[in-house]
């Protein structure tokens, strides 16, 4: 399906593609987007390309946002 | 007294102010909220509408009519997203093309389409290229790597969108956008910034449960102040310059062009087309595509739905006619979808 | 003898008997296994239950197992949901020309093993060999007969509200193994098919209690679409708390990958059980005291509405509808 967007660990990085794990199941991607990559690195990955490095948790960044209203 | 604040879910399920019309245009928050039962905690004065975020949904009937002809009368292979294969043409969709004898292969990514042309240098191939600007840079990709490997045998059938004139044209349907987070990514924040400067508030939103009950909830507090306003919910992913080398490879390959949307009709500079030097690489050029106008059944609301103007079980084919097995329209046949979403869940909570 | 399975195999003569001492009747063997036209088989006392299955897998091999040994707990387990002790098996054979015999072997190998541990036994047979791609590597058809337990009640149309619905291990594997052994998609996952003989675990649940209400094999279409049969069979509603369904972390990836949704995808050694609830406690604790069921847990309950319908306790704790099942996402699956 297309439009998923999944997030996923690095393992490793070659050139331009990264393998990448969600859970155990892993896959290479185009890294071509993302620069400075590294394995450990945490990304969000689209139709087989990594489109932003992210940071896995959701809790710590909401808990800001409520902390602000 | 209460005095710890409130949780976002508090915030959503108590709020009983002026109704509050809230539109998403990302067809995996259509479903997610479906998914995660957030229609049902919305109290009666918020109203969630679906607007035009499924890019599949988007694109116009004549764009299956020439991925078919493409297909049938020109021998190319297709190479698509999944979701494109059941759409229904004006004769037949690419699934009914495929049953006359034509090659429809389902990929993951554009770069498959690439390597599927390596592997099949006898062969035609084209590329469906559809989506907004999470998915476009990967097909900005899959032309700029075919180029450099002088793929003679590749092309794309251009069809993407970028959605800043689309909020335009829309912002009087709703009191606040939840802006699609992938989207963002990719294009940055510099755009909600401009929007609110011309009266158009919104939020960037995530897709975890914890996301958007956050992002609803900070539309609910900022809605109350009364004036425009803007929030970056998402910044784990979301950061205010997006992605620089996407919009580089995205402006490499391609230019801004009017685009049809099924519904919405010609919004000016909102789509993309392949620049100059990728210009042969575009396949309507090189198969002298006639222009074709789609054709779609009359009875079907698509373009009403996608414009939030109504709600897919107002269309008289919905699970009458039009069903996810049986579709008539592009909203049921994708699975991100509002009539779909719908349809599945059980429809019409709150909107 | 030949290294493939010629036409000849199949003519019934000299050829055809020599395929069948070799391969099955060597590995086969007990007191009824029949060379006559039909086993002859002694009466049983009580009720017997009777199925038939067919099986097309596609890969014929796959991570976990084959399409032999899937053809033995395939028949095996829809007589255990019925609370029959499998007795006795037939197994036809349409096999294509070509086909290797060495893999004919290793399949024949996988049932005999499987059914050893099933305690059933395969009595009869047939063999036909098709042309070169008028049917694809091979397909069998297995038939089984079984003696239902005293006080052995089941059927999809006896969930009650107030049944407790219980799933004896993790979803989705064998589906997820099958699609990966089939088109890689390019993913890396170690996932193994789920496949195994659940008689023996079904025993074990009729010693724990006599009052189970259903017992169904989630094979094709999953768990979601063996809840939505017996919602349906039952006339009642079947409430899921998303956070209790077990699913292993490679098949939960590689459906975020995919797009897919667990709940959807075959399982071929996964019972869904529904009891009256202040049974589940030691039904659940019996279930992983055995070997194939050790993940088992509740994940629902029944209630008397909305009938026919599946609804999931959302992670924010309200509720939504499972998506009905769509057309067949999957074919050849089992």
């Amino acid at each position: 399906m297309m439009c998923v967007g999944i997030s996923a660990k690095v393992v490793s990085v070659d050139k331009d593609t990264a393998l990448i794990d969600i859970s155990g199941a892993k896959r290479t991607v185009s890294a071509d987007l993302i620069r400075d990559l590294e394995p450990g690195d945490y990304v969000m990955v689209h139709a087989g390309t990594a489109i932003a490095k992210i940071t896995d948790s959701d809790v710590g960044e909401t808990k800001k946002i409520m902390e602000t209203l | 007294m209460e005095n710890r604040k409130l949780s976002a879910k508090e915030i959503i399920e108590s709020y009983r102010g002026r109704h509050l019309r809230i539109m998403e245009v990302c067809g995996t928050h259509t479903h997610e909220i479906f998914r995660l039962g957030i229609r049902k905690i919305l109290p009666e004065a918020v109203e969630l509408i679906s607007g035009p975020g499924c890019p599949v949904c988007v694109t116009p009937v004549g764009f299956i009519d020439e991925a078919v002809m493409l297909a049938l009368d020109r021998s190319a292979a297709i190479c698509t997203f999944g979701d494109l294969v059941r759409v229904p043409g004006t004769e037949m969709s690419l699934a009914g093309a495929r049953s006359k004898g034509a090659t429809i292969k389902m990929v993951y990514s554009p770069l498959d389409a690439v390597a599927y042309a390596q592997e099949h240098p006898d062969r035609n191939v084209v590329f469906l290229a559809v989506g907004f600007e999470t998915t476009t840079p990967a097909a900005c990709l899959a032309a700029k790597k075919a180029k450099a490997a002088g793929l003679g045998n590749f092309s794309l059938l251009v069809a993407n969108k970028t959605m800043p004139n689309a909020y335009r044209v829309l912002k009087d349907s709703t009191d606040a956008f939840l802006y699609p987070g992938h989207v963002n990514a990719i294009a940055g924040t510099a755009v909600c910034e401009q929007l609110v400067k011309e009266g158009v508030s919104g939020v960037v939103a995530g897709f975890t449960a914890n996301e958007l009950l956050t992002a609803l909830a900070v539309v609910i507090e900022l809605s109350k102040k009364g004036k425009p306003f803007f929030r970056n919910c998402y910044p784990r992913v979301v950061k205010p310059e997006g992605n620089v080398p996407a919009r580089e490879l995205m402006n490499e390959v391609m230019e801004p062009c009017d685009a049809e949307w099924r519904g919405l009709g010609v919004i000016k500079a909102s789509g993309l087309k392949l620049r100059a030097p990728y210009r042969d690489l575009d396949a309507r050029l090189r198969f002298s595509l006639p222009k074709i106008t789609g054709r779609s059944n009359p009875a079907c609301r698509c373009g009403d739905v996608l414009q939030g103007k109504c709600r897919p079980s107002d269309c008289s084919l919905f699970g009458a006619g039009c069903t996810p097995g049986h579709p008539v329209g592009a909203c049921m046949v994708s699975n991100e979808g509002a009539c779909s979403a719908y349809y599945q869940y059980g429809g019409n909570f709150n909107g | 003898m030949d290294e493939i399975v010629t036409l000849a195999h199949g003519a019934g003569g000299k050829q055809t008997s020599e395929l069948i001492d070799r391969i099955f009747k060597a590995r086969f063997s007990n007191p009824y296994f029949t060379a006559d036209d039909a086993a002859v088989l002694p009466a049983e006392k009580g009720k017997i239950a009777f199925t038939t299955d067919g099986f097309i897998v596609s890969p014929y091999e796959f991570p976990g197992g084959n399409i032999g040994k899937l053809s033995v707990c395939g028949t095996v387990n829809d007589l255990a949901c019925m609370g029959a002790k499998p007795l006795y098996l037939s197994c036809a054979f349409v096999i294509e020309e070509g086909f290797p015999i060495k893999k004919l072997e290793q399949i024949a190998a996988a049932m005999a093993k499987t059914a050893e541990e099933a305690g059933v036994r395969i009595v009869a047979g047939d063999t036909k060999v098709a042309g070169k791609g008028q049917v694809d590597h091979i397909f069998i058809t297995t038939t089984g007969i079984g003696r239902i337990l005293e006080g052995a009640n089941t059927s999809g149309a006896r969930a009650r509200p107030g049944d407790a619905v219980i799933v004896t291990g993790d979803i989705g594997r064998h589906g997820c193994a099958v699609l990966l052994a089939r088109d890689d998609f390019g993913i890396d996952a170690d996932v193994t098919s789920d496949c195994a003989p659940l008689w023996g675990t079904v025993e074990k649940l009729f010693e724990t209690t006599k009052d189970i209400h259903v017992i169904r094999d989630a094979t094709r279409g999953g768990v979601g679409t063996v809840l939505y049969e017996i919602a349906g069979q039952s006339g009642v509603g079947i409430r899921l708390d998303a956070e209790k369904i077990p699913v292993a972390g490679e098949v939960s990836g590689v459906c975020g990958m995919l797009g897919l949704e667990p709940l959807y995808l075959a399982c071929e050694g996964r019972l869904v059980v529904f009891a009256p609830k202040k049974a589940a406690s030691a039904i659940v604790e019996t279930l992983r005291r055995c070997p194939y069921s050790k993940n088992a847990a509740v994940i629902g309950e029944v209630a008397s509405d909305p009938p026919g319908k599946v609804i999931m306790k959302t992670a924010i704790g309200s509720q939504t509808l499972l998506p009905q099942p769509g057309g067949e996402l999957l074919p050849r699956i089992c």
